[in-house]
Order: structure tokens, then C-alpha cells, then sequence
């Protein structure tokens, strides 16, 4: 039984990082901007969480520099992406690169460490313990304690799908993903609203970053978002960016993260529980691609 | 508006120097050829376009608009030849985007049932009949214009502009939109009537503009003014309305098609279709678009599996052949040139040798591509099909259209194949180019080519066909002779009325 | 005043290719320019070491030509694909599955060294095509976006074969978790003071540059890659040629990697092999912006890039990774530079023939 809680605790912190990064991503779904760079915010907004947290003492700061640094990052992206209209993949992996490859040098500029920062100076995000889930049995143990962004993160999911379908800016914004042209014709710009939207990604990812390095842990490592931008990314697209589809399937590949670093106790070698969350995507992407295709309408003929 | 100037990028002129006035409680009509500026000139005035000179009054007070919604404020509302509508919305969702406002709480959210309930009022209150819950990817295209003139009422626009508004709709559906048009007048609203089509023109406005080349030609009052003035204001010269043609000398069978039935999600969209298309003929498809036209090219180019039937050119059996084996039998023009017929981006010699690539005649070691007689090739055709460029190593959208359809037309005429495919091979082009074209096309029929016609132009099917199709949900309804029959007859058949189902 | 603006956005959008590679990176070294001397270091001396160890003797140009034999071939890999609207992200993966298979057979290849050599480099093409075929099936059969799928393919790759030379082929006197070294016999040396491998990638380059430009299938793949209605409506094998653009694509990678292997110092495979090699060469294509001959060129000035920052780190202290960040600025501002230039450029010219026109 204390294996299962485990489990289900590791998979609840796995899924959070993912769950942000993809409820900010939503947005920028719905706004029709193709939004690659959620590892490189991630990834930054887990470093400067780290610093702000280690040189002020305060993991205040350190969420306030995460969200900040990965706000700028999105501005960048939006600056050449949307206002330049450059091409908005070959701007992300831009940015990604520029996120990785600055993360990785400013750790080393900085703390004079390869690999890994860790210092007991880096405050982390406090928990949340309940009191009252102390007495429930099994629920209060799988319930309680996580860092409280835990909790803001599921918060988030509701207010982001009540924001997107029900109120004047999801309204807009939809328009403006959908069609730019009719949208501008009504008096909305529609390069405003996808600035927001790649905006407010960027605050998403910030806090997916600093829960990622301030969160259960707290160090920084290198390419610490080790793909979790990309596979936010895959599940935006698999559920059509629906916030309630979003949750679920956060929560299964945490719980395949969970499972693939719960499983470095047992016989099998660690590199194919590492891999689990990877080939868990793969498969997530058989099993869109098989329901697309049913619905699809022109095919080839006779392909030689 | 006076001394109105538009220039696009690179270096397109739309509009030069152009004085108009619109007085109030008319219904004024713009009309001129593809290209002539008419939709550019009505986008400045509803705030979408800005001019690059020139200045605008409305009600005597100078106006000068960034977006649109500062000329809906002043009373000026457009709706568009491309409907701009979000596909997955409601109808009232369409409506209230981007004026809110009114059913909008203070934190930003939005009362729909309110929202609903005020849609509802104006639609009642102007006499149109509209589900205001339905979702507007659902509705049909006459609806779908409906919520477009809704959407200006909602926000209370005195001047109504329509920018070639019956494009989309069949005659029974034109004439609503006319008698809509007439009440909307009775009430006080004036209307800008953007069109091509001189018949609709005489038949609803009290004054018309003709522009050509994006320069005004003149306005008149419709009191007996004639099609085929306008017709001259319009493009300049005498119009000749057809084109002539030699007598019909069909060879042998090239194209056949048997039984052809095509299905999409379970139901089917096109056949059991039969017929044939000889040498030296042009057979010609009449039709209103959506009835299956649409299912018949794809499945002859092969881009949608044929479920039942066969297709036959020259004796061989294509019916399942890949697209590239079928062109070595076939020539085919595409209905949309950006998306189908060219590559923009890239050069015209690249988009000139399309198809032909294949051909062992541009080989050159087997794999490997001989440039030198790409290039030659490219040249002679430009020359030969009058494309108006700068070189052939220029990128294809420097072309205006009617030099875009210009190089598709030379592509596909030149490959050495026994049977062409053209669908709406003019559309929005100017009448120069549709002159050309069709000459091109009627060299080819005698030169023993056999020409499939599909055509939204009564009038170019009238001109070049040796025998017309006509279809309608799917199957050929009838088959014509033009000089045995009338354009209302064909109509009649693509209608399904009056004794012709 | 209006005068030489004009002037200068005609030439530039004449010069494209050449202008915005070169604003580029212009750009970038400013931009590094700054951070340097932000960090406390002098950029001129960082720049003069640079130079040193890139260019400046024969030895440094060995190091130099030795980081851009990967390099080109990461770089055609992904230009090739993209070109094609093929969208592989897998040069990382596809770099170390052809690693692996050159340490591999390396160590057991019972032939002498004149055979296996072209054996291996083969071996570790087909490696790569492998590894990239993979996603391009699934793709094909199942409709998998293989933007997705060679993403993660990267990080399955990655497991493998460390998996692979930490425990079956681990060299049990190694520090590091790595397989023992290739047979002497099959290293490749120098050939006039330049190392074997890079001719090997020049010579692919040259060819990957005929058959993209020259060839039915290149034009068929650039077709593809600029609207893939028209391809296949005129005719192009579109299924085929994507496979093919995917195969070739990965070999790239591949041969890539077996040429680290037989070629650069280490001669085995050990865990991290590689470095950055595979996002390299995706940062390449972008600057190139899928030109074949333009991304090898810039192959060669990322590998000078990547020798000096060795010997930066040596002389002035700034660790090597500063490399990774100029590398990643020069791509941002080449990106950019090319928006600008196509954003601006029409409405200069459409700005000027309005005047030229009123005037009328």
C-alpha cells in the first residue's frame, strides 16, 4: 500500500511541470501560434528560479525571477514570431537552443559547477499540509503535502477553461486562432491577442520551471525540462487543448514518470525506466493518429 | 472620396486617383472586372484598407480610418465576398465578436443568454429569419450571408456595403437577398452594391460606377443604360462576347468513364457517372458548385479512391493508377491556381517543368534533371503564352493572376498527353487573358485534343463546348447541345425545376 | 535621406542568401560582444584567442575541420529533410545510433582495415536511416507526425545506448561508462595534415548538393517541401520521396556519428558522445535556411567557432559553453534578420511606388 501512495505522489509532482506548461501552451493553441519554445521557458524559468531563490534566501523571489526571465523569453519569441512574422518553428527551436545553451554556461559563469547546482540555500516552495487530511486514510496521504503550486496548478486548469469558453478575451481569442482575418475585420487585432497568449504561456512555463527546480527538489541540473516542454506540447495536441483532456493526461505521464523512476529500485536498468515517459508519448501518438485517420477524407490512390 | 491612390507591395497599383460619391438612401452599384479595384476601394471606405494618398468625407466631416471598427462607429459596414465568420461559433457568437460590450459583466465574462435574446431582437426587427443557436459551420452559405448583414445591423450601420454578395447564391436565393436588399432601403439604409455580374447590376441599382485598372471610368444612372455599354465602360473596348469556333470534328474515344461512383463518409457523393470525351472535342460541365464536380476531378487526377466504376483513356485503364502514372495521359488545370496549380515561392522555370520533369526528354543521366533544356523550354513558353515577366528565374507570385494562370495553361497544354482536365480554368481573371485562354483552348481541340470543361461561366461553356454535361447531386441530369439550347434551359437543369429533374 | 535606405533594402533583398547569413552572425558576435564584456572578460581578447585556435595554424585547422565533419552532416540532415517538408528532429538520435553501430563492429569486425573501414561507415549511414526510417514508417502507416516522434526517438536513442555501454560493452577499465577502443587498424588518420573524415563529408557534401539541385528527386523533394498539393497533383511520388528524404536524411546523421567514432581522438563509444553535434546541425539548417551549400559553409564556421572555444576556455577563462550561446544568438538573429528584411523590404518597395505614382 505505501507503494502505491508513493507511486501516486511522485505521479502528482511529474504531472505538475507538465500540467503548467501545457494549460499556459493552451492559450497559444487556441491563438493558432505554433509554440515550440515551452522547453527552452521551462528550462529557463527553472534556472533563474534557482537563483533568485539561492541569492535572496526566498523562494518568493525565486518564482518572481522564474516567471520573469521566462516571460522575456516568450517576448523574444513573440518579437520575431508574431510581429516579424518569421517562421514560428524555426524561432522556437531558436529559442530553445538559446535557453539551453545560455542555461547551461550561466551555470557553470556562476556557480563554477558542471552538471548539477545543489546547495541547501535554495529555499524551496513550501507544502500545504491539511490538518484535517491527516485523519482521512488512505486520500490524506495521496492528497496532502505537496508544494502548494501543486494546488494552484489544479486550480489553474478550471480557470483556464472557464476564461478560454466563457469569457470576452477566450471569445477573442479563439476568433483570432481560428480566423485572423475575420477577426481583424471586427476591429480585434489579432497579433495583439497571439502576443498575449504567447505571453501568458511564457508565466505558465515560469511557474512549470520553478516548480521543477524550487518544487520536490531543489537544484538546478542541466537541460533540467528534459523534454516535458515537448511532451506538454504532444498532449496539447492530442486533446485539442481541452484543459479538463490536459489534466488527465498530465496526470497518466506523471504517473509514467513516476513509474520509470520508481522502478530504478528494481533489476531493470535505469536507462528503460528513464525512457518509459518517451515511449508512453509514442504510443499517445498511435493512438491519436489511429482516430484521426478514421475521420479522414481524401486519401491516396494507388500509391506506387 | 477624392484622389484615392492604393499601391500594394511589391509594386501593384490598385487604385489611381479615384473620385467617388455615394448619396443617401441609394443603392449604388460598383462594377468593373476582376482586378478593376472595386473590393480595394470599398475596403478604404469600411476602415480595413488605408490609402496610400487621398482623403475621405462622410456626411461633409473629413474621416480617415485605421480599422474597421472606426467606420462601423461613423455608420459604415462591409460584408465580404470571403465571409468573415469563425466556422465553429454560434451564430450569436459570430454576431456579438468584437462588440461585446453590451453583455459583457464587469470581471469580463460573458452573458450568453443575454447575448442570445439581443441577437434575436435586431434579427426580428429587420424581418430575417435565423437561429441564433446554430452553429455556423452548419448553416448553409445563404444563412451564412444573413449573419454577415446581421452582424452590420447589430451595430447599427446606416450605409451597407456588399461586395459581390450573389457569387455564392443560387437565382432563387439571389432574389431573397434582393428583396432583403430592397426592405433594408425602404428603411433608410443606403447600399453599396459591389459586382461583375451587369445583369444583377441593371436589375437593383439606382446608380452605377464602372472602374477599370483601378481608375474610375464614370457613374450613371440606370435609366436605360445597356449591358453592353457598360460592358465597354468596363473593359474598354468592344466586347466580344464569344469566341468563334470551328465545326466539331470528334475522333476516336479518349476519355471514358463508366459507372464512376465515388463515396465520402458513407454516402455517395458522385455516380454511377458515364461518359465519354473524344478527339478534338471539348465536353463541358455545367453545374452549380457542390454536386459533385468537386469528387469527379479529384477521382480523375486520383488525389480520392473510386469505389465503383472505371476510367478509361486511350483503352487504358487509370481507375487506380497513381497520379503519377495517370499524367502521362493527362493534362489538368486546376480550379485554384495558389494552392494546387503552382508553387508561389518558387520559380517560374521550377513551376514550368512540373509533370514534365518526368519525362525522359528533361533527363539527363537517368536521374538527374537537364537544366540547360529546362530552361530553354521555360523561355519558349513564355514567349508563346505572352507571360508577362521579368525572367524565368523570377518567383511566380511577382505574376499577376492572370500571368499565374498564364504559366499553368503553358505547363499543362504543352505535356504531351491525349486528354486535358480544365476546371474553371478563367475564374478571376481579366478579359484579356480569358480571350487568350480560350483561343489557347480552342487550338488545342483542333489539334485533336480531348478537353474536359468544368465551368461555373455559362457563358464560356456556351462558348467552347461541342456538347455540355450537366450535373447535379452527383449524376449528369442532361446532356445538350449549345447551339440547340439556352442558358435558362441549362439553369433549369442545374436547378432541378420546372420539368427538368 | 530616403535615398540610400532604399538603396540598401534593393541590394539587400538582391544579396539575400549571402547578407542575411552574414548580418547574422555579424549580429550574434556583437551581441557576445556584450556579454563578455558584461562577464568581466575582454571581448578582443576572447575574440584573438578565438581566432587562434580556429584558424590561425595548421593545428588549430585540424581541430577546426575535425568539429565540422559532424557538423556538415548534421547540418545536410536536417536541411535536406526540411527542405523537403520532411520535419526530422532526430540528428542527435540518428548521430548516436550510427555511433554506436562503428564502436560496435569497430571492436569485432574480423576483416582487415581496408574493407571495414567503408563497411562500418556504411553500417553506421544504414544506422542512422534506421533510427530515422523508424518514425518516417510510422508516419506513413499509422499518420504519426514525425516532428513528434523523432523528438522522442532522440531520447529513446539516448537511453539505449548508454544503457548499451554501461552494462553489455562496457570496457571494465574505463572511468567513464564507454566500450573499449575500435581496432587500431580501422582508425582513420590524416591525409596531408587534414583528417580522413573530413574529406569523406565533403565528398557526401558535394554529393548531397548535386543530387538536391540537380537531380529529378531533388526537385521532387523541393516541390514537396514548398506545396505538397502541387507535388503530388503534378505527378511527384510524394509517399517514396518522403521516405527516401527521411532515409537519407538519418544515414546523414548516422555516418555522422560513425566518422566520430573511426576519426576525432577517443576512438569508443562512451556516454555523452557527441556533444552537441545533432542540435548542431539543426541550428545550421536554420541558418542556411536549408541551402545545402550554404549550411556546409556554415558548418565550417561553427566548427571554428568550436575549436577556439576550447582554447578560449583555456586562455581567458570563459567556459566552452559560452560557444552554445553565441551559437544559439547567431541563429536568433539570422532568423530574424531574414523576417525583418522580408517584412520591411516589401513595404519599402510598395512606399516607393505610391510616390512614384501620386507624383503622376
Amino acid at each position: 500500500m505505501d507503494f502505491v501512495v508513493a507511486l501516486l505522489r511522485a505521479s502528482i509532482n511529474s504531472a505538475t511541470p507538465i500540467l503548467l506548461a501545457a494549460l499556459g501552451g493552451a492559450f497559444t493553441y487556441y491563438a493558432n501560434v505554433f509554440n515550440i519554445a515551452m522547453e527552452g521557458m521551462m528550462l529557463t524559468g527553472a534556472y533563474f528560479g534557482v537563483i533568485g531563490s539561492y541569492f535572496f534566501g526566498s523562494w518568493e523571489v525565486g518564482i518572481l525571477f522564474a516567471l520573469v526571465s521566462s516571460l522575456l523569453l516568450s517576448l523574444l519569441f513573440s518579437l520575431f514570431a508574431i510581429y516579424l512574422r518569421s517562421d514560428e518553428f524555426v524561432t522556437g527551436i531558436a529559442i530553445n537552443m538559446l535557453a539551453l545553451g545560455g542555461t547551461t554556461y550561466l551555470l557553470r559563469s556562476t556557480f563554477h559547477v558542471k552538471g548539477a547546482f545543489i546547495s541547501p540555500k535554495i529555499i524551496g516552495i513550501p507544502s500545504w499540509n491539511f490538518g484535517f487530511l491527516h485523519d482521512v486514510p488512505i486520500l490524506g496521504s495521496i492528497l496532502g503535502g505537496y508544494p502548494f503550486l501543486v494546488y494552484v496548478s489544479f486550480l489553474l486548469a478550471v480557470v483556464v477553461d472557464i476564461v478560454v469558453f466563457r469569457s470576452r478575451f477566450g471569445l477573442r481569442l479563439r476568433a483570432a486562432g481560428e480566423e485572423p482575418t475575420a477577426t481583424r475585420s471586427l476591429g480585434i487585432n489579432p497579433t495583439t491577442v497571439r502576443l498575449v497568449s504567447a505571453l501568458l504561456s511564457g508565466v505558465f512555463c515560469g511557474l512549470a520551471g520553478a516548480f521543477l527546480s524550487l518544487g520536490y527538489v531543489n537544484l538546478f541540473s542541466e537541460n533540467m525540462s528534459n523534454g516535458r516542454g515537448w511532451i506538454a506540447l504532444a498532449i496539447i495536441i492530442l486533446v485539442r487543448a481541452r484543459p479538463l483532456g490536459i489534466l488527465i493526461l498530465s496526470l497518466l505521464f506523471g504517473f509514467f514518470e513516476a513509474l520509470g523512476i520508481v522502478l530504478q529500485n528494481s533489476p531493470i536498468p535505469p536507462q528503460f525506466t528513464s525512457m518509459v515517459p518517451y515511449v508512453a508519448t509514442l504510443f499517445a501518438l498511435y493512438v491519436y493518429a489511429r482516430r484521426k485517420r478514421k475521420v479522414s477524407i481524401t486519401a491516396e490512390v494507388g500509391d506506387d | 472620396m477624392r484622389g484615392i491612390y492604393k499601391v500594394y507591395p511589391p509594386e501593384v497599383v490598385a487604385l489611381e486617383d479615384v473620385i467617388w460619391e455615394l448619396r443617401k438612401g441609394e443603392i449604388h452599384s460598383i462594377v468593373g472586372e476582376n482586378g478593376a479595384g472595386k473590393s480595394t476601394l470599398m475596403k478604404i471606405l469600411a476602415g480595413l484598407i488605408k490609402p496610400s494618398a487621398g482623403s475621405m468625407y462622410v456626411k461633409g466631416e473629413e474621416v480617415s480610418f485605421s480599422a474597421p471598427h472606426q467606420a462601423i462607429r461613423k455608420g459604415i459596414g462591409m460584408v465580404h465576398q470571403e465571409f468573415m465568420l469563425i466556422p465553429s461559433f454560434r451564430i450569436y457568437e459570430n454576431v456579438i465578436l468584437g462588440s461585446e460590450k453590451a453583455v459583457t459583466n464587469n470581471v469580463g465574462f460573458i452573458n450568453s443568454v443575454k447575448a442570445r435574446n439581443m441577437v434575436k431582437e435586431v434579427a426580428e426587427r429587420y424581418g430575417f429569419q435565423i437561429d441564433v443557436d446554430a452553429v455556423t459551420s452548419e448553416v448553409s452559405v445563404a444563412m451564412q450571408q444573413k449573419v454577415e448583414i446581421l452582424k452590420q445591423l447589430y451595430r447599427d450601420v446606416d450605409i451597407l456595403i456588399m461586395d459581390e454578395p450573389t457569387a455564392v447564391l443560387t437565382p432563387q436565393e439571389t432574389e431573397e437577398l434582393f428583396e432583403r436588399l430592397r426592405e433594408l432601403n425602404r428603411r433608410g439604409k443606403t447600399i453599396v452594391f459591389i459586382s461583375h455580374k451587369l445583369d444583377e447590376v441593371l436589375q437593383i441599382s439606382d446608380r452605377i460606377t464602372v472602374l477599370r485598372k483601378g481608375r474610375k471610368i464614370g457613374t450613371v444612372d440606370n435609366d436605360g443604360i445597356t449591358k453592353r455599354e457598360l460592358a465597354n465602360m468596363m473593359v474598354g473596348r468592344d466586347v466580344v462576347f464569344t469566341v468563334s469556333k470551328s465545326s466539331s470534328s470528334a475522333g476516336k474515344r479518349v476519355l471514358s468513364v463508366r459507372e464512376l461512383t465515388v463515396r465520402r463518409d458513407n454516402s455517395i457523393e458522385l455516380g454511377p457517372l458515364s461518359f465519354d470525351v473524344r478527339e478534338g472535342e471539348v465536353v463541358g460541365v455545367a453545374g452549380i458548385e457542390g454536386n459533385g464536380q468537386f469528387e469527379l476531378v479529384e477521382a480523375l487526377i486520383g488525389t480520392l479512391p473510386v469505389c465503383g466504376g472505371k476510367i478509361y483513356i486511350d483503352e487504358v485503364e487509370i481507375t487506380h493508377m497513381s497520379t503519377r502514372q495517370r499524367r502521362r495521359y493527362m493534362g489538368f488545370v486546376s480550379q485554384d491556381r495558389k494552392y494546387t496549380g503552382l508553387a508561389l515561392q518558387s520559380t517560374i522555370m521550377k513551376n514550368m517543368i512540373m509533370t514534365h520533369h518526368i519525362s525522359r526528354a528533361f533527363a539527363k543521366m537517368g536521374f538527374a534533371i537537364n537544366w540547360g533544356k529546362v530552361g530553354e523550354f521555360s523561355r519558349t513558353l513564355i514567349n508563346s503564352y505572352a507571360v508577362i515577366c521579368r525572367g524565368t528565374n523570377e518567383p511566380v507570385s511577382t505574376l499577376s493572376g492572370g500571368n499565374q494562370q498564364k504559366v499553368v495553361v503553358a505547363r499543362e497544354f504543352s505535356l504531351d498527353v491525349p486528354f486535358l482536365l480544365l476546371d474553371q480554368p478563367t475564374r478571376g481573371l481579366d478579359v484579356g487573358t480569358i480571350e487568350f485562354i480560350h483561343r489557347k483552348i480552342l487550338q488545342m481541340r483542333a489539334n485533336g485534343m480531348a478537353i474536359l470543361l468544368i465551368s461555373a461561366e455559362l457563358d464560356e461553356l456556351f462558348t467552347l463546348s461541342d456538347r455540355l454535361l450537366v450535373m447535379r447531386s452527383g449524376k449528369i441530369v442532361a446532356e445538350l447541345l449549345p447551339n440547340l439550347t439556352t442558358k435558362e434551359d441549362v439553369g433549369a437543369y442545374m436547378l432541378g425545376v420546372g420539368g427538368h429533374e | 535621406m530616403l535615398g540610400p535606405i532604399c538603396w540598401v533594402s534593393v541590394v539587400m533583398s538582391r544579396f539575400n542568401k549571402f547578407f542575411v547569413g552574414g548580418i547574422g552572425i555579424a549580429v550574434g558576435l556583437l551581441v557576445s560582444v556584450f556579454v563578455i564584456k558584461i562577464q568581466g572578460n575582454s571581448p578582443a581578447e576572447v575574440y584573438r584567442v578565438l581566432f587562434d585556435y580556429s584558424i590561425a595554424s595548421s593545428f588549430s585547422w585540424i581541430s577546426t575541420l575535425d568539429n565540422t565533419t559532424p557538423l556538415i552532416l548534421t547540418g545536410l540532415s536536417a536541411a535536406i529533410a526540411w527542405r523537403a517538408g520532411a520535419i526530422n528532429l532526430g540528428q542527435p538520435g540518428q548521430f548516436l545510433m550510427g555511433a554506436i553501430v562503428a564502436a560496435l563492429l569497430g571492436i569485432y569486425l574480423p576483416f582487415p582495415g581496408w574493407i571495414s573501414i567503408p563497411v562500418i561507415l556504411t553500417a553506421s549511414a544504414l544506422g542512422g536511416a534506421l533510427w530515422s526510417g523508424f518514425a518516417a514508417l510510422m508516419r506513413q502507416r499509422y499518420g504519426m507526425d514525425e516532428f513528434v516522434s523523432t523528438l522522442m526517438l532522440n531520447f529513446i536513442a539516448e537511453y539505449s545506448t548508454t544503457y548499451l555501454v554501461t552494462y553489455p560493452f562496457l570496457d571494465p577499465k574505463a572511468y567513464v561508462a564507454s566500450t573499449v577502443a575500435i581496432k587500431k587498424a580501422f582508425t582513420l588518420s590524416t591525409v596531408n595534415q587534414f583528417n580522413e573524415g573530413f574529406y569523406v563529408a565533403v565528398a557526401v557534401a558535394v554529393v548531397s548538393w548535386w543530387v538536391v539541385e540537380k537531380w529529378r528527386i531533388g526537385y521532387e523533394w523541393e516541390m514537396m517541401g514548398l506545396n505538397l498539393r502541387f507535388a503530388r497533383v503534378g505527378g511527384c511520388k510524394v509517399s517514396d520521396n518522403y521516405m527516401w528524404v527521411m532515409l537519407y536524411s538519418g544515414a546523414l546523421s548516422g555516418l555522422a556519428g560513425g566518422l566520430l567514432i573511426l576519426g576525432g581522438t577517443q576512438h569508443r563509444f562512451m556516454k555523452g558522445i557527441g556533444g552537441n553535434f545533432g542540435w548542431d546541425g539543426v541550428m545550421l539548417a536554420m541558418i542556411g535556411n536549408n541551402d545545402v551549400s550554404m549550411t556546409a559553409l556554415f558548418a565550417l564556421f561553427f566548427g571554428a567557432l568550436k575549436s577556439g572555444g576550447i582554447g578560449m576556455e583555456f586562455e581567458t577563462g570563459v567556459p566552452s559553453e559560452f560557444i552554445m550561446v553565441m551559437e544559439a544568438v547567431i541563429v536568433v538573429s539570422v532568423v530574424a534578420t531574414r523576417s525583418v528584411i522580408e517584412f520591411y523590404g516589401g513595404r519599402v518597395k510598395a512606399f516607393l511606388k505610391a510616390r512614384k505614382v501620386v507624383k503622376r
